[in-house]
């Protein structure tokens, strides 16, 4: 107790309040998801009683077992006119649950009244959805929470960044999505020059390491796109299977480029501002460091990164494709055309990220030694 | 001649012109990666092996390989392998307890339209594997991470031999606020791009905002990105305070 008080007498009037803040909507947003029943139109159910009346053993086609139990549900309406009432639900789900859900007391589910055939019978209904906002908000607080615990100011700062880009992000789309004849191209280019000014500036403040920044992202951005637009033309895209990209409402080719542009975006930026602070950094330690020293240094810190940061985007993008690639195996998929259609545009996307990062090493390395020349030539 | 050949050709050439033998190592640990996640997903279509804990030994390979492999075997990536595996630890009892209670498992409905003709009933359990998706994708983020703390902490120490295991705390905290806002963003701009086709969806298909946050697809991909940028922060003080207390004490057996 002795350490807390501490800690509260020496944080200051505006940490307070901010902490009063946090505290107010944290508590509040819980409690709004756990109340906001009545802010939705479909009828939702939570789960009081369950009982499994039926499990079968099932073998499938490629020898797969597995199998499937029916479970009968008692749920509450949660809202509507008929809230407070209780209604019969029935469920069908595997135990692989790929597709279907296991439900026990206390969930909160989606559904479909089904018309009354006659007076005084049960009320029964279909399931439609799980009521999934609860879980979404409380894992944002965890987020949110850990982040400022460990990152203070600058994990403020991150979060701030992600939610300014996530917004320009869906206003870009908006603008797109309501005058197709403007090309998305150019409004991601648009959008990137933004994203990488927005966040460079949170991350690293005002100064000249973020300008040298800002321009290599830039520069090492768009040169990759290039190398891979001009790798695509070059070789007719025979390799990649655009069928796999999901959720397609729009000319594939255009969205695939603009996902791969975006999705290199943050670990260019990381290796630039990367670069352009150990550069600084050793300059300001040792104002008369030559060039070559610089150059040396430089290379060296880019070798260090290189690999770690092609990784990165490595895992990101492939690890997605993991639960289609076991059911096209389990589904008695050819090993090669399976790897080949589920994976193509995603090692396609972590080889295009590959580029840009190892094509900002040198280029940040050169925009911040032309920065510190300048500033050297101004003192 | 295809596409990805091509690029993987054009990254080597890059990778080995700019990065040296460093490089050229960087590039086979892409591809050793690569062969590890094939192999790990071999082991998952046996239904009676837990996937998580394969996804455990598939986590402990890479870092092997992203550590030892890219850089070397040393105390800088000692430290920064055992914390990789800890933060992996806590995140994975983290994640699934997320995934079982949101049911984010498998596909959803939008995924599987087109897809009559498959199997889904095939004993595999989804649930799991959910898990270890999310545990993957953030493996690369997370041992980068350790790495750039550990990194600076063993040199702070090398030129401060006499540094308290406190004060070398504090300074790999330090150090890892700075690298905060980077690598969260790396992660968001990478789902950002990877998903962009699937915001367009639900733009276009004008899905009212309560829809898009309770399909599974939205709210998976939303805890996909959350846990990742979890698993980057939480190695932060996991790896500040590994770090310091081996060197720190294999300091004071010296003296």
């Amino acid at each position: 107790m002795h350490t807390f008080k501490n800690i509260y007498d020496k944080m200051t009037y505006k940490h307070k309040i901010f902490i009063i803040l946090l505290l107010c909507s944290f508590v509040g947003s819980l409690i709004f998801v756990h109340n906001n029943y009545s802010f939705y139109e479909e009828p939702i159910a939570k789960v009081v009683k369950t009982n499994i009346v039926e499990s079968t053993e099932i073998e499938d086609l490629n020898n797969n077992t597995d199998a499937v139990h029916v479970q009968h549900l008692v749920a509450e309406l949660m809202n509507g006119k008929d809230k407070g009432t209780e209604i019969q639900l029935v469920n069908e789900f595997s135990d692989s649950k790929a597709l279907d859900h296991k439900f026990e007391a206390g969930n909160e589910l989606f559904i479909k009244i089904d018309e009354k055939i006659a007076a005084g019978s049960e009320r029964t209904g279909t399931i439609t959805g799980v009521k999934r906002d609860k879980y979404l908000v409380m894992i944002a607080w965890v987020f949110i929470f850990v982040l400022l615990l460990v990152g203070r100011r600058q994990g403020l700062l991150s979060i701030i960044s992600l939610v300014v880009n996530a917004v320009i992000l869906s206003y870009a789309l908006d603008l797109y999505i309501n005058n197709s004849e403007r090309s998305l191209i150019l409004i991601c280019s648009i959008s990137i020059i933004l994203f990488t000014v927005i966040s460079l500036l949170l991350v690293n403040g005002l100064n000249e390491k973020t300008y040298a920044a800002i321009i290599a992202t830039l520069l090492g951005t768009f040169s990759s796109l290039l190398i891979t637009y001009l790798a695509l033309l070059v070789t007719g895209e025979h390799g990649l299977r655009y069928e796999e990209l999901q959720f397609i409402t729009r000319p594939y080719k255009t969205v695939f480029m603009a996902g791969l542009f975006i999705g290199s975006l943050g670990a260019v930026m990381d290796v630039a501002i990367t670069m352009s602070s150990s550069i600084f950094g050793l300059y300001e330690k040792d104002n008369n460091i030559s060039v070559k020293a610089l150059i040396h240094s430089g290379m060296e810190i880019g070798k260090d990164i290189m690999g770690t940061m092609t990784n990165i985007l490595f895992f990101a993008y492939v690890s997605g494709s993991i639960p289609m690639l076991i059911l096209y195996f389990k589904n008695a998929s050819p090993f090669g055309y399976t790897l080949s259609l589920n994976l193509s545009l995603e090692l396609a996307r972590a080889l295009a990220g590959g580029i840009g990062i190892v094509l900002t090493i040198p280029i940040g390395l050169y925009t911040t030694i032309f920065f510190v020349n300048r500033k050297r030539a101004r003192q | 001649m295809n596409v990805l050949v091509l690029l993987a050709g054009i990254l080597f050439l890059l990778m080995s012109l700019i990065g040296g033998r460093k490089g050229v190592r960087s590039f086979i640990a892409l591809f050793l990666n690569f062969g590890v996640i094939i192999v790990t997903l071999f082991f998952m279509n046996v239904p009676d092996i837990n996937s998580i804990i394969l996804t455990m030994i598939a986590c402990v390979a890479i870092s092997c390989i992203n550590l030892f492999y890219i850089n070397e075997v040393n105390k800088k990536t000692k430290t920064a392998f055992i914390s990789t595996m800890i933060t992996t630890l806590i995140l994975v009892v983290f994640i699934s307890i997320i995934t079982n209670n949101a049911m984010i498992q498998g596909f959803g409905e939008e995924e599987t339209e087109e897809m009559g003709m498959f199997s889904f009933l095939i004993g595999i359990d989804f649930v799991k594997i959910a898990v270890s998706v999310i545990i993957m994708s953030t493996i690369g983020a997370i041992t980068d991470a350790a790495m750039a703390i550990a990194s600076p902490m063993r040199e702070m120490q090398y030129h401060h031999p006499d540094i308290s295991r406190k004060e070398l705390f504090a300074f790999g905290l330090s150090i890892g606020r700075d690298i905060l806002g980077t690598s969260t963003n790396t992660l968001f701009f990478a789902f950002f791009g990877a998903y962009l086709a699937l915001l367009i969806w639900f733009k276009d298909l004008s899905y009212s905002l309560g829809e898009i946050v309770n399909s599974k697809i939205f709210s998976s991909e939303m805890i996909t990105i959350l846990c990742a940028a979890i698993g980057v922060t939480a190695v932060i003080p996991v790896t500040s305070w590994i770090t310091a207390y081996f060197l720190v004490k294999n300091n004071s057996k010296d003296c």
